[in-house]
């Protein structure tokens, strides 16, 4: 028999809106449509009504989990178009805010994988655990979630050095917490069951697709723009890209498990050798010269890139901003086919989504 | 500083789909499809490709008509497009526009031009004081 089963737009897997129609066969899933499209708040248009100071608030609310990457971004795009020259101070401290905020996503997203499929033990635990990486970051920045720690030109708050010290404290600790939830997520047998050989999505179908960042590296794609275009004050550090071509939901685990290991090794050697110095270069309210530019930044979901053009007067002229889930979303399909209708939620989120993001 | 430094290439028309084939040939990346109206009313369509660590742009300036990649690209480059289609109503030959991306399935009713969301207030008011008029109220 073949039916049209529904899912979405509300709660698929995650709070997130989405729709899926999966046209099956018994169980077997045949085929599948993804639609999106519910969150659509106009974003690059109001953009286009805001000086430089503005736009970062507003384009830290296009994302709730990734809202400084969108900051800092954007800073990156005004810098480039101004010439704007950021001291190595501020830069530090900005890697360092995108990189807590990458932990705090990756165990968000584990945990989140556990409770789907049904391992809660384990998804309490992580969640428990990323509450000290959430600590972290109010006491870097402030906030919890929307960091607001960009500004053009720099940072906006300074690390102490007592809060120095004990980042790195907490960089020791996080080490051993992730030990301990890798040992779990490769060996416990549920996780396993569910997540090996589910999902699949080839080498070549994720560069025909386009696939980006853990998504892509978890299907033996090899990129980072961290590596291959760095920006900030990624050129300074050494890290490893870890590549896994399994190609199925376990593969996805374990990349986003691994990749946290390299965020704290970017983040110790961040702590370690912090520049003295200015983290920024005053408030004044920098006009956007005219001329256009691309700036690309490797968020915790992939690749986020923004076009800015400046008309020389305060405000945008025009900007643009594509996530990450944009390029992920169109490869679900490829991944639900030929598998079950129970596993579609978890395949769904296995690219770790964002739609309100993709909506913008 | 000037990291990951911006390219800007004008092209033309024709350009577009072997230069596709050359990147995809090359096994660069898009890294998106971009547009705008620029300040001198014209459409400005840009594809950017990711030769690492540069990001070359190629414009087309002064086409609301250009060829799809999405042969070459698929889903890379065909929501990109489609994206394009609804919200500024540029055309992209060989494109398939019969499923809505961002608006609403009623947008093809409007032959692909978008939807207007929200009635503007000028709009508004004046459908309101129509309809006042016509049941009766005195007014010129």
């Amino acid at each position: 028999m073949s039916y049209i089963v529904p899912i979405g737009p509300y709660h698929p897997a995650l709070e997130e809106p989405v729709h899926a129609r999966l046209y099956t066969e018994g169980e077997v899933i045949k085929d599948a449509e993804v639609f999106v499209g519910y969150n659509h708040r106009g974003i690059e248009k109001l953009a286009t009504e805001r000086n430089a100071i503005q736009t970062l608030v507003l384009v830290e609310r296009v994302c709730g989990i990734c809202s400084h990457s969108h900051a800092f971004t954007y800073a990156l795009c005004v810098e480039d178009l101004n010439g704007l020259e950021v001291p190595k101070r501020g830069e530090y401290i900005r890697v360092i805010t995108a990189e807590l905020e990458r932990l705090h996503s990756h165990f968000l997203w584990l945990g989140i994988a556990c409770h789907i499929i049904g391992h809660d033990s384990m998804f309490m635990h992580i969640w428990d655990e990323r509450e000290l990486v959430m600590d972290l970051l109010e006491e870097l920045t402030g906030n919890r979630v929307n960091y607001a720690m960009c500004t053009i030109g720099g940072a906006r708050r300074d690390i102490s050095d007592d809060l120095r010290r004990r980042l790195l404290e907490a960089c020791g600790k996080l080490k051993d917490i992730l030990d301990r939830i890798t040992e779990i997520a490769l060996t416990d047998k549920t996780v396993a069951l569910r997540t090996k050989g589910v999902g699949v999505l080839t080498t070549e179908d994720a560069i025909r697709l386009g696939a980006v960042g853990p998504h892509a590296r978890a299907s033996g794609v090899n990129i980072d723009v961290r590596r291959d275009a760095p920006y900030s004050a990624y050129g300074d550090f050494e890290f490893d890209v870890p590549v896994v071509d399994s190609c199925d939901v376990f593969a996805r685990v374990v990349v986003r498990a691994l990749e946290c290991y390299e965020s704290i090794k970017i983040l110790c050697q961040a702590l370690e050798n912090l520049p003295e110095g200015p983290i920024n270069l005053g408030t004044k309210l920098p006009k956007i010269k005219e001329g256009q530019t691309v700036k690309r930044h490797e968020a915790p979901r992939g690749q986020l890139s923004y076009m800015l053009t400046g008309d020389g007067s305060f405000n945008n002229y025009r900007i643009s901003i594509h996530v990450p889930s944009f390029k992920n979303t169109p490869t679900v399909p490829h991944m639900l086919r030929n598998n079950t209708v129970a596993d579609a939620g978890l395949i769904i989120a296995s690219i770790d989504p964002c739609f309100s993001c993709l909506d913008r | 500083m000037n990291l990951q430094e911006y390219k800007r290439i004008d092209i033309g028309k024709d350009e577009v789909l072997p230069l596709a084939e050359r990147m995809r040939k090359e096994g660069r990346y898009l890294v998106m499809i971009h547009a705008m109206i620029n300040k001198e009313g014209q459409p400005d369509i840009s594809w950017d490709y990711a030769v690492d660590p540069i990001i070359e742009s190629y414009h087309v300036v002064g086409e609301t008509c250009v060829p799809s990649i999405g042969e070459i690209y698929c889903e890379a480059a065909t929501w990109p497009e489609r994206e394009l289609n609804e919200l500024f109503g540029f055309t992209f030959e060989g494109l398939d526009v019969s499923k809505r991306l961002f608006l609403p399935e009623d947008m093809l009713e409007t032959q692909g031009k978008g939807q207007i969301m929200v009635t503007p207030l000028k709009e508004l008011v004046e459908k309101n004081l129509g309809s006042q008029n016509a049941e009766g109220e005195v007014k010129e």
